[in-house]
C-alpha cells in the first residue's frame, strides 16, 4: 500500500465504519442504527438469525444496496452515491458471494484477470502471473483453464476469493461463503479463509460456522432484526452471552 | 413452361437473384444485429429515457407489418424530401423488423446470466459498460445462437419484400413476380426460388448448430 495513502489517515481510521446507518425496504426496517467499525487486520464476524439484515449490511457496505440515512467510510472516505469515484471505491472492497457468482463464460484464470487488466489497468501478462500465483495460493492452479462449471463448489468459491484478491481489497467482505457448499467442501473454504486472516487481511464474514468464529474471529457480531445486539470477544460471546436473543440463538444452533 | 425450359432461360436471373437476396439478407442481419445490441444496452441501462424509447422501437418493429413498413418508407418517406432508392427502402425494412426480435432474443439471454455474476462484477468496481462488454453482452450472444440463427432465416424471408417494389437486380421472390407476368411459369417457377430459400435455410441452420456446440455456456 502506498505511503502517501497513509499520510491522510492515522493508524486507528477503520477500514470500514459504519455511522447510524439506516435501512428500509418498503415497509420493512431492515437495518435499524448501525454503528459498526472494522480496523486494519481484524476478523468481524457477523452471525445472526435468517432475515436479521446481515446480507444487506454486507452489501450496503460495497453500495449494492443504498442506504436511506447515516454513512459509511472506507478508510475514512465516504462512499459515494454512483459513478467512477464509487467504482473505485468498490474496488477497494473484495466481496465473496454465498452462491460463488464466478462468470459462467470465462475461464478460471479469465475470471481472476478481468478486475486487475480493466480496472486496475494491468496489463494481460502481469495479471495472469499474479492470477496464477493467487489461484496456487487457494489451491485451484490445475484448474485455470478450465470453465466455472467444471469445477467443484468448493473450488469455485476458492475462485471467487483468489478473483478478489487479484484486485488488492483493503478488506473483503463474506457472505455466508460456506452455505452453499456440500458438507465435505466446507474446510476446505474456511482453510483458505483462516489462513488470510492469519496473513493479516481485513475481514467482515457472515457465517453459520461457530468454530471458525471462535478461531479466527477478533469480535463477534450477533444481530437480530436489523440491530446488532451485541458484540464481543469470540470467548466472551459464546461462553457468556450477555442478550436473551443471542442465547436462544446460540442454543438453537447447538440444538442441531 | 417446364423446369428445363426454365431453367435455360431464367437460369443466369435465378442465380442473380439469389445472389441479390443474400445480398440483402447478410445486410439487413447486420444492421439487425447491431441496432439490436444498442437497444439492448438501451434497455438495460439506468438511464430511463434511453429504457422508454428503445420500449416503444421494440414496439413498434416488432408489431408493424413488413409490407406496411416498405409502402411507408417508399411512399411517405419523398414528401420529407427523403429521396431512397428502393434498394434502401427493403434493407431498411428488412432491418429495422428483425432488429426488435434480436433484441427480445438477447433479452431472454441476459435473463439467463442471474444478478450474482453482475453483483460480482460490480462489486470487482467496473462500470455499467465494461459490464455490459465484458459479462452480459459475451454470455447474451453465446446463449442465443440457435435464435439468432432462426432470426437469419426469418430475415432472408423478410427481405422477400423486394418483389413489391421495382427494384433491379430483382430477388428470388421478385424473380418469380416478373416471370409470372411474363410467362406462364406457374408453380414451377416459384418452386425453384422455394427450393434455394430452403436450401440458404439448411444451410443457416447447420452452421449455426456448429457455432452453438462450440460457444455454450455450461453451466
Ligand atoms: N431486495 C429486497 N427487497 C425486499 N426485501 C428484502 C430484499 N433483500 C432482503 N430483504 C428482506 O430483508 C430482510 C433481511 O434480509 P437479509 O439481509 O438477506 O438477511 P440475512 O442475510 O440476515 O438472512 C429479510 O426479511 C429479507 O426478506
Ligand atoms: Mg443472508
Amino acid at each position: 500500500m502506498s505511503d502517501t495513502m497513509h499520510e491522510t489517515m492515522n493508524d486507528r481510521t477503520p477500514v470500514i465504519e459504519l455511522k447510524h446507518v439506516d435501512k428500509h425496504f418498503g415497509s420493512l426496517h431492515v437495518l435499524k442504527d448501525i454503528n459498526l467499525s472494522v480496523q486494519k487486520g481484524e476478523v468481524v464476524v457477523i452471525i445472526g438469525p435468517s432475515g436479521s439484515g446481515k446480507s444487506t449490511l454486507c452489501r450496503t457496505i460495497n453500495r449494492l444496496e443504498t442506504i436511506d440515512s447515516g454513512e459509511i467510510l472506507i478508510e475514512g472516505t465516504k462512499m459515494p452515491q454512483e459513478g467512477k469515484e464509487l467504482a473505485r471505491l468498490r474496488a477497494q472492497i473484495g466481496m465473496v458471494f454465498q452462491s460463488f457468482n464466478l462468470f459462467a463464460h470465462k475461464t478460471i484464470i479469465d475470471n481472476v484477470i478481468l478486475g486487475p487488466m480493466d480496472v486496475l489497468k494491468k496489463s494481460k501478462k502481469e495479471a495472469k502471473e499474479e492470477a496464477m500465483q493467487l489461484l496456487s495460493r487457494v489451491g485451484v492452479d490445475s484448474q485455470a483453464n478450465k470453465v466455472p462449471a467444471q469445477l467443484s463448489g468448493g473450488q469455485q468459491q476458492r475462485v471467487a476469493i483468489a478473483r478478489a484478491l487479484a484486485m488488492h481489497p483493503k478488506a473483503i467482505l463474506f457472505d455466508e461463503p460456506t452455505s452453499a457448499l456440500d458438507p465435505e467442501m466446507i474446510g476446505e473454504v474456511l482453510d483458505v479463509m483462516t489462513k488470510l486472516a492469519r496473513e493479516g487481511m481485513t475481514m467482515l464474514v457472515v457465517t453459520h460456522e461457530m468454530n471458525f468464529a471462535r478461531r479466527v474471529a477478533s469480535r463477534v457480531i450477533f444481530m437480530d432484526g436489523g440491530s446488532i445486539v451485541e458484540e464481543n470477544t469470540p470467548e466472551e460471546f459464546f461462553n457468556h452471552p450477555k442478550s436473551q436473543r443471542a442465547q436462544d440463538f446460540l442454543n438453537s444452533i447447538q440444538a442441531h | 413452361m417446364g423446369i428445363k425450359e426454365l431453367l435455360s432461360q431464367y437460369g443466369d436471373q435465378y442465380i442473380q437473384a439469389l445472389f441479390t437476396t443474400w445480398k440483402l439478407t447478410a445486410f439487413s442481419f447486420a444492421i439487425a444485429f447491431v441496432i439490436g445490441v444498442a437497444v439492448t444496452v438501451m434497455r438495460i441501462s439506468p438511464v430511463q429515457p434511453l429504457r422508454v424509447f428503445a420500449e416503444i422501437y421494440i414496439q413498434i418493429f416488432r408489431n408493424i407489418p413488413g409490407a406496411s413498413l416498405l409502402m411507408l418508407l417508399v411512399y411517405a418517406l419523398p414528401y420529407l424530401d427523403v429521396l431512397l432508392s428502393y434498394f434502401v427502402c427493403v434493407l431498411i425494412a428488412a432491418s429495422l423488423i428483425p432488429s426488435a426480435f434480436c433484441s427480445e432474443y438477447l433479452m431472454a439471454g441476459i435473463n439467463t446470466i442471474g444478478t450474482g455474476q453482475i453483483e460480482a462484477a460490480r462489486s470487482l468496481g467496473l462500470s455499467f459498460m465494461q459490464i455490459i462488454r465484458r459479462v452480459v453482452i459475451p454470455q447474451a450472444l453465446r446463449s442465443s445462437v440457435l435464435p439468432l440463427t432462426n432470426l437469419l432465416v426469418s430475415t432472408m424471408l423478410t427481405t422477400a419484400l423486394a418483389s413489391q417494389v421495382p427494384m433491379n437486380p430483382r430477388d428470388l421472390t421478385g424473380l418469380v413476380a416478373h416471370i409470372n407476368t411474363h410467362a406462364v411459369g406457374g408453380v414451377t417457377a416459384f418452386l425453384i426460388s422455394a427450393l434455394l430459400y430452403c436450401a440458404t435455410a439448411v444451410v443457416i441452420g447447420q452452421v449455426g448448430n456448429m457455432i452453438d456446440r462450440k460457444v455454450r455456456i455450461l453451466r
